[in-house]
């Protein structure tokens, strides 16, 4: 019974921390490209 | 001397050969068939192969565990120590584009649910009996990350290390012979033939760069006893993205990586002895192994499923298959599927991206694991 409650015990916890972690990664991403949006570099242009 | 005694000290060898050995040779070639063959990640299975029949070969000392012999320094100061792991995943960074995640940050979430087979098989495994540790060692396979798995099992339970890597290994490079089947009985060929679109959604050089720092630093907050492997991951990375130092990120991508792949193979592959591993343990150990690998796959399908009702028939089910780690066969192997289904899909670009969030994942995973274990006072701190 104790393994059965321990064993539930990790997978909530793991799972738990793996989704919410993921998903504050996402929301990361997400606040860094607006930060930091994608621009077209410039070519110098020749003469 | 006597010429009988000349005689005996040359066919000792032979004299020596149990059939628990010969069988494990065999094995060793069967090996080195399917990655010359077949193609099998020939890259892993040639070292692992080739291993097993060194370690097999009585009175040869090159068995991981014979002491003083070669690989057995190379296994001690390498796999003990946790330190060939950590090189993988500084190999694995550099060679990782965070770019379509970076792009579609939406597909980490399958990274989550790829790491699903881990938890069941945990329970799985402590019904049958295996000790708290053990039953974490044996679950790690499901994480379909090598260096992930033997980092883990080298904390918890070095007795298993043998059986659990060659696990991990062996079904990492048969992950195009073990997901196909599961993701075309899980879903429709309607599901699988859609067509997932694709904007070219550039980031910036500087969200590249950033995402390493921020992105591992917030990582290893989260789960600081993972930060060995995700620290190492994401130096990888950034070596590669920080575009100053390519000579670094060049060896790091090639010779480093393959180096320590080539030590790591032979290795674990001489530590495969036909003494300890014909045993009910280490067939129950590779039976829960392939079962978490499959239920990786079942639970990212199934995400995947849920995410194409959500979202109104815009994602293909199929990618959620890639959430595991096994970069980037997971996401081949959908890329596969989906044409198969339909040629004008293209599934590889969001494939990718739920494959780096599979690698993420399975670290986070690994971490929160060794996390409670050390909270329980299992571990050491």
């Amino acid at each position: 019974m104790k393994d059965w409650a321990f064993g539930l015990m990790m997978a909530v916890a793991g799972m738990g921390v793996t989704f919410l972690t993921l998903y504050i990664l996402t929301l990361l991403i997400h606040l860094l490209a607006r930060f930091f949006p994608y621009k077209e570099e410039k070519k110098e242009e020749g003469k | 001397m006597e010429w009988t005694d000349v005689l005996s000290a040359l066919v000792s060898g032979f004299a020596s050969l149990t059939w628990q050995s010969a069988f494990l040779i065999l094995l060793g070639c069967v090996l080195l068939y399917l990655a010359i063959a077949k193609g099998f990640e020939p890259y892993l299975l040639i070292p692992i192969g080739f291993g097993i029949i060194l370690g097999n070969l009585p009175l040869s000392g090159l068995a991981a565990t014979s002491e003083g012999g070669v690989l057995n320094l190379i296994y001690k100061a390498g796999i003990l120590t946790e330190i060939l792991p950590c090189f993988i995943f500084i190999g694995l960074g550099a060679m990782i584009d965070f770019g379509p995640m970076l792009a579609n940050p939406k597909v980490l979430i399958f990274g989550a649910a790829g790491q699903f087979g881990i938890f069941l098989t945990l329970i799985l495994a402590l019904a049958l009996g295996f000790s708290r540790p053990e039953a974490c060692s044996i679950a790690i396979i499901g994480a379909c990350d090598g260096p992930t798995a033997i980092y883990v099992t080298s904390k918890y339970a070095r007795e298993l290390l043998p059986a659990v890597s060659i696990a991990a290994y062996s079904y990492m490079s048969l992950v195009p012979v073990i997901q196909p089947p599961i993701m075309r009985a899980l879903t429709t060929k309607a599901e699988r033939q859609v067509v997932m679109a694709y904007e070219e959604k550039k980031v910036s050089k500087r969200v590249k760069v950033l995402f390493p720092i921020v992105g591992g630093v917030l990582c290893m907050l989260i789960a600081p006893m993972g930060a060995p492997l995700m620290g190492m991951l994401m130096l990888g990375n950034f070596l590669k993205e920080s575009g100053v130092v390519s000579r670094l990120a060049d060896v790091s991508s090639g010779a480093l990586i393959n180096i320590v792949t080539l030590l790591l193979g032979l290795c674990i592959g001489s530590s495969m002895l036909a003494g300890n591993f014909l045993q009910w343990q280490t067939i129950l150990v590779f039976i829960l192994g392939i079962v978490a690998i499959s239920l990786d796959t079942v639970t990212g399908v199934l995400l995947g499923k849920l995410m194409r009702v959500l979202t109104k028939g815009k994602i293909n089910p199929l990618i959620g298959a890639a959430g595991t780690s096994a970069f980037p066969m997971s996401a081949r192997v959908v890329q596969m599927e989906g044409q198969k289904a339909n040629p004008r899909s293209f599934l590889l670009w969001h494939a990718i991206g739920a494959n780096t969030g599979g690698q993420i994942g399975s670290v986070m995973a690994a971490s929160v694991m060794l996390a409670i274990l050390a909270g329980m006072n299992i571990l050491p701190v």
